[in-house]
């Protein structure tokens, strides 16, 4: 695939949010006292596992209290 | 509905702290608009990813806009249902369970008010991310694909509404009834396996909660069948009714199960 | 003495167990009650069902005619453990509660920073709740029970999580309120039910064994007694040998109980020295609440 004819414009804003979301988990992460399970685990399962990564650690990582 | 915007204030509070107010319509808008892309350039990625013989051609199907749509609604209808289920079903009961509904429960509140500041919070966050998502969605479609009628799509975006305040309304009265852990199983099994249920069996009936987001489809691309729509709305918008009259009714009953 | 609340034959049954079973009494208004007993009395069921939170199997509440409508309106009321949205500040909690209890809007911010101020929590009204230490929730869960003002405070358990220092100054707050406010308080520590109360009711298994005020309770149930303190237990262990009366030995303190008056205070200074024991302190004095409630609850056995 020419490196010319991949849509940028297109991508970029998936490429953003995935970012965000990866962000928005990060700072939570840090900030939340307690988590189900390691604070390390859920950093790994929200850098390295996109789009689901961050969406399965504020539904199940994050303990509401 | 003497305190209801108080208790809004308090569920708008928890959810933006607790950054919902960030990651639900992020995770709806990326899947509105990564849908899309994925068919349109699904050949080109597995050729760049799969050392493919370059001749090697794949025969890309024409879909049509409202098929890319559709397609999208099926991720909601999954990734977005278990984000309904597993992200609210605590909603009522966690409070009862962790003791700091009491503090709510002991003051001179309308249980009414308290349901509906659920409810609110729901409508906007599961709803509205579900709008925004869908705009994004209808957007990358006509780039990539063309463009869908604009009244239709309307009409498609209010009937999947309803059946995401059907799917609210579950999540709403499980919780109200039941610990958080069973109030997830039984939103699950009403969202996600009745569906499948009614996609595999539905063939012997046509009205149904469940065939909302079907006839959504339907109405997207303008061949459907009034009677049996206008029956499901109708069914899904009494069932609404009385899932939040029930959670109203039963949150009140529940009273003496929060932790003192 | 107006009457504030009267609780007529309340009874709580959990299928064949009775929580509370038929109790019967009265909060005169601006006084403190104790509720006494020990723990699984039935002081908490007692105090939920006067909250609203529980339903009563049978029997009735009267509140005073004055407070009309919603009688949630005009109850405070602090759980054992009180549990705060982690999310809220202390300050943005205590004006939703004071909010939700019907205080106007307009004057709920200041009238939610002069109750943090009263209980101490000025400094960290700011702070999230999430962030407080077990004394602080305390404080936090004194302020959401007074913010609107309530006419009635019904607490359970106060001041037991409370460090001695927290206690003394949580049982100053309360003294303060009881000049305007009725309160009704359950503890299992007696010094400080004696530190503030009108009136003392005294729960076991969920019935009420025996109420009065604290004199009247004394009146009754302690008889005055002597109260010698050796330089140790060995030395009061000898005395108990010698001692012409029953007497009875609690490490270096001896207890003589006085029957119709007698011993006299001569005589007993009389064995004392003679016998050569030493010995730091001879009182006469009336029992603790510890030991009526000791001798209540044995009578009831």
């Amino acid at each position: 695939m020419e490196w010319d004819s991949v849509p940028w414009l297109l991508i970029l804003p998936v490429l953003i949010i995935q970012l965000l979301l990866v962000v928005v988990a990060l700072i939570d992460l840090l900030r939340v006292k307690n988590t189900n399970g390691s604070k390390w685990m859920w950093a790994i399962i929200i850098i390295l596992i996109s789009i689901i990564g961050p969406v399965i650690y504020f539904i199940v990582g994050r303990r509401n209290e | 509905m003497n305190n209801f915007s108080i208790l809004f204030q308090k569920e708008w509070r928890e959810n933006v702290r607790n950054f919902k107010i960030l990651w639900i319509p992020l995770v709806f808008i990326l899947f509105g608009i990564s849908e899309p892309l994925m068919y349109h350039y699904l050949p080109q990625i597995l050729n760049a990813v799969g050392n493919m013989p370059s001749d090697m051609v794949f025969p890309l199907p024409d879909y049509t806009p409202e098929q890319i749509i559709m397609s999208t609604i099926g991720q909601y209808q999954f990734i977005g249902m278990l984000i309904v289920a597993f992200g609210f079903a605590g909603i009522i009961a966690r409070e009862r369970r962790n003791g700091t509904a009491t503090m709510l429960y002991v003051r001179p509140i309308a249980y009414t008010s308290y349901v509906f500041s659920k409810l609110a919070i729901m409508c906007i966050l599961i709803i509205g991310s579900a709008c925004i998502g869908l705009l994004a969605n209808v957007y990358y479609t006509y780039i990539l694909y063309g463009a869908v009628d604009a009244v239709a799509f309307i009409g498609f975006l209010g009937t999947y509404s309803i059946w995401l305040l059907f799917a609210i309304s579950v999540v709403i009265c499980a919780s109200s009834a039941f610990p958080t852990g069973i109030a997830s199983v039984i939103s699950i099994f009403l969202l996600v396996v009745l569906q499948l249920v009614d996609g595999l069996l539905g063939a012997y009936w046509t009205i149904s909660p469940w065939k909302l987001p079907m006839y959504a489809g339907q109405i997207l691309t303008g061949s459907f069948d009034k009677t049996p729509y206008l029956w499901s709305l109708t069914v899904t918008i009494m069932m609404v009714v009385l899932l939040i009259v029930g959670a109203i009714y039963i949150a009140k009953r529940n009273v003496a199960k929060a932790k003192i | 003495m107006k009457t504030l609340l009267h609780v007529q034959g309340l009874t709580k049954d959990y299928g064949n167990e009775k929580a509370v079973d038929q109790i019967t009494f009265s909060l005169n208004k601006n006084t403190a009650t104790a509720l006494i007993g020990p723990n699984g009395a039935g002081k908490t069921t007692t105090l939920s069902i006067l909250a609203g939170l529980l339903r009563q199997t049978s029997g009735t509440l009267v509140i005073d005619g004055d407070l009309k409508g919603d009688s949630r309106k005009e109850i405070g009321f602090l759980p054992q453990y009180p549990q705060f949205f982690s999310w809220l500040t202390a300050l943005e909690f205590i004006e939703m509660v004071a909010k939700l209890s019907g205080l106007d809007g307009k004057f709920t911010k200041s009238q939610a920073i002069r109750t943090l101020d009263f209980v101490g929590l000025g400094d960290a009204k700011n702070k999230k709740t999430g962030t407080f230490s077990g004394g602080m929730k305390q404080r936090l869960g004194l302020a959401q029970a007074i913010v609107h003002k309530p006419g009635l405070l019904l607490l359970d358990e106060p001041v037991s999580a409370l460090d001695p220092v927290g206690r003394r100054e949580v049982l100053n707050l309360l003294k303060e309120l009881q000049e305007h406010t009725t309160i009704l308080y359950s503890t299992h520590i007696l010094n400080d039910a004696e530190e503030m109360t009108d009136q003392l009711l005294f729960l076991r298994k969920g019935q009420l064994v025996e109420q009065g005020s604290l004199k009247e309770v004394r009146d009754k149930y302690a008889n005055p007694l002597f109260k010698i303190l050796f330089s140790d237990s060995e030395e009061a262990a000898k005395f108990i040998e010698i001692a012409p009366w029953p007497a009875r030995q609690e490490n270096e303190i001896v207890y003589i109980h006085l029957l119709e008056n007698k011993p006299l205070m001569n005589e007993v200074l009389q064995v004392l020295a003679n016998s050569n024991l030493r010995l730091s302190r001879v009182e006469r004095a009336s029992a603790s609440l510890e030991e009526i409630f000791l001798q209540v609850v044995n009578k009831h056995e």
